[in-house]
């Protein structure tokens, strides 16, 4: 038997928690391989979670991470079979095809990495089909998949909730639900497969807070602090559900069961999840083709329906207090309770109904298509609690198949436990804010779980010093220390949950922590990291009797750090502190009847417009009761003050910050030389379909090969000496310059957020946190050391990224021990998003391979995708998007436009004048973090005698987007978006790296100038034109990001065009050369889920390496 | 245990007029529904019937009955306090005698020749305890009925030891509490309107009823759960038909199911396929 299967089978800890790391660097290439093909047929074998899923990512990370460190062969076809079954989440069949290349041609770098990524997906995969049988199969929660008709449902109102107050009104019942905050998470164990399968490390503390925004109402003054959530549901005198969202200012009369399973259609998808996990509209009843008010009369009574409305007192998201997962606890718990099934209609619940609250609650998740952890829903309990994970009893779903159970145990800290003297004492001593930063969490807990999976040495090692903090937490709890909990919670954040996630952490944050303890000094008692990552909802401990003092300090210091940062940092919001207090109840319900019943004043803000638009004699007797209620109430209820001044806000908007925004637009655009005529030309052209997605590619019938082996100059193959030598007598005389091409928004690093990513501080390297582009000045610094000289070093822009890039070249050279060359190259062109066609919107989502989701999220996907064409029909196809912040309503026109630019605005004329003996540039993109002026590839490119040299890089089933093809004879790189066909991509063996070396002169020729006509505008302006002229224009989709309300972000697709610089190799007069270079040098950074991979495989050593340090 | 009386509850604001309903037998009779269900105790060898009923109907009750087969006594229930305290107003008439009880707004058809209810006696007497006939129904009508969880008992088919009961549970409840292996997912053993309780059972709803206080919401669910703590307590699972003449169109489906498995049954047939012909 494999050691590796010895491994994960062991009984004894000892050896099941040995690092797998450890075993791959000693063995040999033939036995890695013999273990990974005895592993393959083990997790196939296996019928254990556990087992299975531990295989799975040892396969993984063997391929990933270690056969191709272990000599095997650099390059191989990715057969493209594979590559659709994975697109089409059939992991098991891609695996196999990929095995039989592997078992056929050997082990190689490709194969390896399309194994080691179906064998990672797999591995997800199984386990969110465990979660998803679990909630789905635990008690109480089964009955709800098997109802399929309206005449089966077996649940009926409260009677209660149908009898009407002489005034006409049905009762209200409200729910009101704190939300929970994260003592210590050991190491983001509430994850919910770490419960599953490592029970004991499990363990959490966790308390219900309430909360109130201060400065919410624009004064410093405290304010009282509540349940942040609330729940409401009425039965109402129509035949349909009625559901809004106050805060999202979204509300939907749903008329059909069709609707109801339609979640992403509007912002109402997590009321539609509660509804439906609550088991008021039964899971199972979806896709029957049966009227909505043969259900409500079975439910409530015949022409009666009921409204469901949630309300979040001014919590912005993001604030890692698991608002959304309680808010879903809550609306659960109110439907639960108008359908009896809880013991009660009003006060808190049982422990057994809070159970079942909870695990729908994560029934409701999967359902709406968010995540969280077993933890969240801790809001519905009371107080301070120990939240562990549990082995599975025999009627547990989970039993027999993994290690713990999906649904943890509570235990409720008693006042022994934790005194009421300590609860006061925390809460006098810590200041919860939110940061305001906009994070994804989701991939930091991908990678905890394959690191558990793994024991990766250092990472095991954090996480047992998290567990045992908890126990040293819950002792500091019972004695009452608040400092010493703060000591422990800087330690845990500093130690552990870095060690295991480096990315934790950010610059943002440690600059707070670093204001905070410079300004208190010994009053700042620690920093505790709430939830999953830091920089939005945090803890600040100080000494109670500067709390006051803090928390205004806080507030002050977190927006001059946002404000330093938010050039590179995506932030969703100004930063918020809170007042808050411990809550003792948990989840409460309380029936108001008579004048009482009435929603929130925000609620009627939302509805009344178009209430009062309708004829009165339309609305029914309840929705007339109900308003004159609300009429009697605000002339009276102190509460309701203003309420009629915002509701005529709403009905007559004043005038919009669109409109101002509007003009600062049109003013931008003109600013930064916008062409009105090739826009017009450009949206006739998309309106009338000559161009398009379907457009960008070449004819059917061009023929594409793979290139042969003598097109390229593999490094790895060749005598390096000679060319070392010639690079280097190159850069000793001062002949080369370096350009990053940073015009770019990085419109995946932040899914769109418009911040300059190459100025995001990604990573720390040399003790600090580190952009992209002190990145790239470290090595320009690194190889001018030690060739002694200095490296011109351009950095580009576009109208996006210049000021912020300006700004901090300037900061930089202003600083001598910077040593540095640096210049700043702006944009001269910029382009105006369109508003898609429906046609290009298709194309790109049912025409184009698209990564098939998990079922449930697919579905909400597809809905999503409907809901934004008739957003696109709806706000005029071909359109100017211009509903948005003017920045993101422009966009850089790609980054060909960037080396042109360079001669546009006399940054080429500079440099060649201070450096006449300037020849050779390397171009290089920002995300590109391997590329620097390496002698060999430089006396390579100098060998050849080669206008352009561009490196490519050995495909992996990552690289997509063209490559390097023969096409119809000619060698030249080629754009995905060009592909006529989607398999062609995977015959092409080498991938773009995006990095080329031009020789100045022979560029200018091609361009018709000479160095001397660089000073002459009108004939650059013009050689441009003329060169662009020769470009093919692509025709792309971005995601763009439109921020609203409190953090919440929607993302839509807009119409871009874009000119590509590797086009450039088409031109039949440019002689290109290409060169294979190794991937740490060559891969690209693009997306924030590749960074741990690339800190691991050992490539941001590779980078650090090359860089020095000022 | 020898079980001599019957207490029949026909004193339901709603079921009132039910029991007085005329529906022709299994045998061609014309007969009341109250005529039946006495029909069904003494098959059952009970011939001491006590009815509860409502006070103002005692006359059109009497006047229901032709048999002279069994001893009649009306209970009358003074106020309307529901289930429980119905079947407690039969304590005097009990006289700390185990019984049977029937609802008076059930049919009940039995698939053989043995009634239902006399199998049910003859356990009773035999495991000398209280005993429910229940029925495997699916968790859709979890709303009309009180419903048991409990264990199979061993060598005993269709025996049950009842661990809990649960009045009208939501789906909910039941998936968490009354789950009896054997049964098919999303079917639960709901009550089939039979019983023979013992004299314990009076006791603890007389404490139930007295608990309610003037409101009244006892019931028998609720008494029988505390039963199950206290002493043996079976529940017979019955593969018969009971009709709930309540429901909408109950009562004519009470009386198809009883034509249809009576001597006329051909006649009821071609009679039905002429009416779907038309």
């Amino acid at each position: 038997m494999s050691e590796l299967i010895a491994i994960i089978t062991s009984p004894d800890p000892e050896i099941r928690n040995r690092p797998l790391d450890r075993y791959c660097q000693q063995a040999s290439l033939e036995q890695l391989l013999q273990d990974a093909a005895d592993l393959d047929r083990f997790r196939r074998e296996s019928s254990n979670l556990y087992e299975k899923v531990r295989a799975l990512f040892f396969l993984y990370a063997i391929h990933r991470f270690h056969l191709p460190t272990k000599g095997i062969s650099r390059s191989s076809k990715i057969p493209f079979e594979g590559v659709q079954l994975r697109l089409k989440r059939r992991f098991e069949e891609a695996i196999d095809v990929f095995l039989h290349d592997h078992e056929t041609y050997g082990a190689s770098d490709s194969i390896c990495s399309a194994l080691g990524d179906s064998y990672h997906n797999l591995g997800f995969q199984t386990l969110a089909d465990q979660v998803r049988r679990s909630v789905r199969s635990s008690r109480g929660n089964q009955w709800m998949f098997r109802i399929g008709h309206s005449a089966d449902h077996p649940l009926r109102i409260r009677p209660e909730l149908v009898k009407r107050s002489d005034e006409g009104l049905y009762p209200l019942l409200q729910e009101q639900t704190p939300v929970r905050m994260d003592l210590t998470h050991s190491g983001w164990s509430d994850i919910f497969f770490l419960g599953m399968d490592f029970p004991e490390g499990a363990r959490v503390i966790n308390t219900s807070v309430n909360l109130a925004v201060r400065g919410a109402d624009g004064s410093d003054a405290p304010h009282p602090a509540k349940p942040p959530i609330e729940a409401f549901f009425r039965v109402i005198d129509e035949p349909v559900i009625r559901l809004t969202s106050v805060d999202l200012n979204a509300s939907a009369t749903i008329d059909s069961l069709a609707e109801m399973f339609d979640y992403a259609r509007d912002y109402l998808g997590l009321l539609k999840g509660a509804v439906i996990a609550s088991g008021l509209i039964p899971a199972g009843i979806e896709g029957a083709h049966q009227p909505l008010s043969d259900l409500l009369n079975k439910v409530i009574g015949p022409g009666l329906g009921f409204e469901v409305v949630s309300h979040v007192n001014g919590i912005p998201k993001g604030s890692r207090l698991a608002v959304s997962t309680n808010l879903l606890a809550s609306l659960i718990a109110v439907c639960m309770r108008a359908t009896g099934q809880t013991a009660s209609l009003t006060g808190p619940l049982q422990e057994s109904e809070r159970r079942i609250v909870a695990s729908r609650a994560i029934l409701g998740e999967w359902l709406a298509g968010s995540g969280g952890g077993w933890q969240d829903s801790g809001g519905v309990w009371p107080g301070m609690k120990l939240i562990t994970a549990t082995q599975p009893t025999e009627n547990d779903p989970e039993y027999g198949i993994s290690r713990g159970r999906l649904m943890p145990t509570h235990k409720i800290f008693d006042y022994d436990d934790v005194s009421a003297e300590t609860r006061q004492k925390l809460t006098d001593s810590l200041v919860l804010v939110h940061g305001g930063m906009a994070q994804d969490v989701g991939p930091v807990l991908e990678m905890v779980t394959e690191k558990y999976l793994l024991r990766s040495e250092k990472e095991w090692e954090a996480r047992q010093e998290a567990i045992a903090l908890l126990d040293e937490m819950v002792e500091l709890l019972a004695d009452g220390d608040i400092q010493a909990i703060g000591e422990a919670t800087t330690r845990n954040f500093f130690r552990p949950i870095t060690t295991i996630i480096p990315w934790a952490t950010n610059l943002f944050t440690e600059r707070v922590i670093q204001k905070a303890r410079e300004k208190f000094g010994e009053d700042f008692w620690g920093f505790w990291m709430l939830g999953g990552m830091a920089g939005g909802g945090m803890g600040f401990l100080f000494d109670p009797a500067v709390k006051g003092q803090a928390m205004l300090a806080l507030q002050t210091m977190m927006l001059e750090a946002k404000e330093e940062l938010q050039d590179g940092v995506p932030f969703a919001m100004d930063p918020v502190v809170y007042d808050f207090e411990i809550n003792e109840i948990g989840t409460t319900g309380e029936l108001k009847g008579s004048n009482e019943a009435l929603m929130p004043v925000a609620y009627y803000t939302l509805i009344l417009p178009d209430l009062i638009r309708q004829d009165s004699r339309a609305l029914s007797a309840g929705r007339r009761a109900e308003l004159d209620a609300f009429a009697a109430a605000s002339r009276i209820q102190p509460e309701m003050n203003g309420s009629i001044g915002a509701l005529f806000d709403q009905l007559l908007p004043k005038r919009g910050p669109e409109t101002d925004g509007a003009a600062t637009l049109h003013q931008l655009l003109a600013e930064n030389g916008f062409d009105q005529d090739q826009h017009e030309q450009i949206r006739s052209d998309l309106i009338s379909g000559r161009i398009g997605i379907a457009q960008n590619r070449l004819p059917v019938n061009a023929r594409i090969e793979d290139v042969r082996p003598t097109d390229v100059i593999d490094l790895a193959d060749e005598p390096t000496e000679s060319l070392k030598q010639m690079g280097e007598e190159a850069l000793r005389a001062g002949r080369v310059a370096v350009v990053s091409l940073a015009g770019g928004a990085g419109s995946r690093w932040t899914q769109g957020a418009g911040v300059v990513k190459s100025l995001n501080p990604f990573v720390k390297l040399g003790g600090s946190h580190r952009n992209f582009i002190e990145i790239h000045l470290a090595k320009s610094r690194q190889t001018a050391a030690i060739y002694g000289t200095t490296i011109p070093h351009v950095i580009t822009t576009s109208y996006l990224t210049e000021r912020p890039i300006a700004d901090f070249a300037a900061k930089i050279s202003a600083d001598p021990k910077q040593r540095l060359d640096l210049h700043v190259s702006s944009g001269r062109s910029v382009g105006l998003r369109l508003v898609p066609t429906a046609r290009d919107l298709r194309y790109a989502w049912e025409e184009m391979p698209q990564q098939l989701l998990d079922e449930q999220a697919q579905k909400m996907q597809d809905s999503a995708h409907a809901a934004l064409i008739g957003w696109a029909q709806g706000a005029g196809e071909g359109s100017d998007y211009t509903d948005n912040l003017p920045a993101q309503c422009m966009h850089p026109v790609g980054h060909w436009y960037e080396v042109p630019n360079m001669l546009l605005n006399g940054t080429l004329a500079k440099l060649l004048a201070d450096r006449p003996q300037l020849t050779t540039i390397m171009i290089h993109n920002i995300d590109t973090v391997g590329a620097n002026l390496d002698p060999v590839v430089l006396g390579a490119h100098l060998k050849d005698e080669a206008t352009l040299t561009t490196e490519v890089i050995n495909r992996r089933i990552e690289d997509t987007g063209g490559g390097l093809a023969r096409i119809d004879g000619q060698l030249r790189l080629i754009e995905g978006l060009a592909l006529p066909r989607e398999e062609v991509e995977y015959e092409l063996s080498y991938y773009n790296s995006s990095t080329t070396w031009v020789e100045i002169d022979q560029l200018l020729a091609l361009f018709e100038l000479s160095r001397a006509d660089l000073t002459d505008d009108a004939k650059v302006a013009q050689a441009v034109r003329n060169m662009a002229a020769r470009m093919p224009t692509y025709i792309t989709l971005k995601n763009v990001k439109k921020r609203w309300g409190k953090g919440q972000e929607d993302i839509f697709p807009v119409t871009q065009w874009e000119k590509l610089w590797g086009d450039m190799t088409a031109l039949p007069d440019v002689k290109t050369g290409f060169v294979v270079v190794s991937r740490e040098r060559g891969q690209q950074i693009k997306e924030v889920s590749q960074l741990d991979g690339w800190l691991r495989d050992g490539s941001a050593a590779f980078v650090d390496g090359l860089c020095l340090w000022e | 245990m020898k079980i001599s009386k019957a207490v029949i509850t026909a004193a339901g604001e709603s079921q009132r007029s039910l029991p007085l309903q005329r529906v022709i037998d299994r045998d061609g009779v014309e007969k009341s529904v109250l005529e039946i269900l006495i029909t069904e105790a003494t098959q059952a060898g009970i011939n001491d019937i006590g009815v509860v009923i409502h006070p103002a109907d005692e006359e059109a009750y009497q006047a229901v009955i032709s048999s002279q087969s069994a001893k009649i006594t009306f209970i009358p229930q003074a106020k309307p306090l529901g289930y429980g305290q119905a079947i407690f107003c039969a304590s005097p008439f009990t006289a700390a005698e185990p019984f049977l009880h029937l609802v008076g707004d059930h049919l009940y058809v039995s698939r053989g020749p043995q009634g239902c209810a006399q199998q049910l006696v003859e356990i009773a007497e035999r495991e000398a305890c209280s005993i429910s006939a229940v029925q495997a129904t699916r968790e859709s009508h979890l709303p009309l009925f009180g419903t048991i969880g409990g264990s199979r008992l061993p060598n005993q088919p269709n025996l049950y030891r009842v661990s809990d009961v649960l009045e009208k549970p939501t789906p909910t409840l039941a998936e968490q509490h009354l789950i009896v292996s054997g049964l098919r997912a999303g079917h639960y053993l709901c009550f089939f309107g039979m019983h023979v309780l013992t004299p314990s059972l009076m006791t603890i709803l007389g404490d139930q009823v007295q608990a309610a206080g003037p409101n009244g919401n006892a019931t028998l669910s609720a008494a029988l759960a505390v039963l199950g703590k206290q002493e043996k307590y079976l529940a017979l699972q019955k593969e018969d038909q009971r009709y709930d003449l309540g429901e909408k169109y109950g009562l004519l489906e009470a009386q198809l199911a009883l034509a249809l498995a009576g001597d006329e049954r051909e006649e009821v047939l071609a009679r039905l396929v002429n009416l779907l012909a038309k």
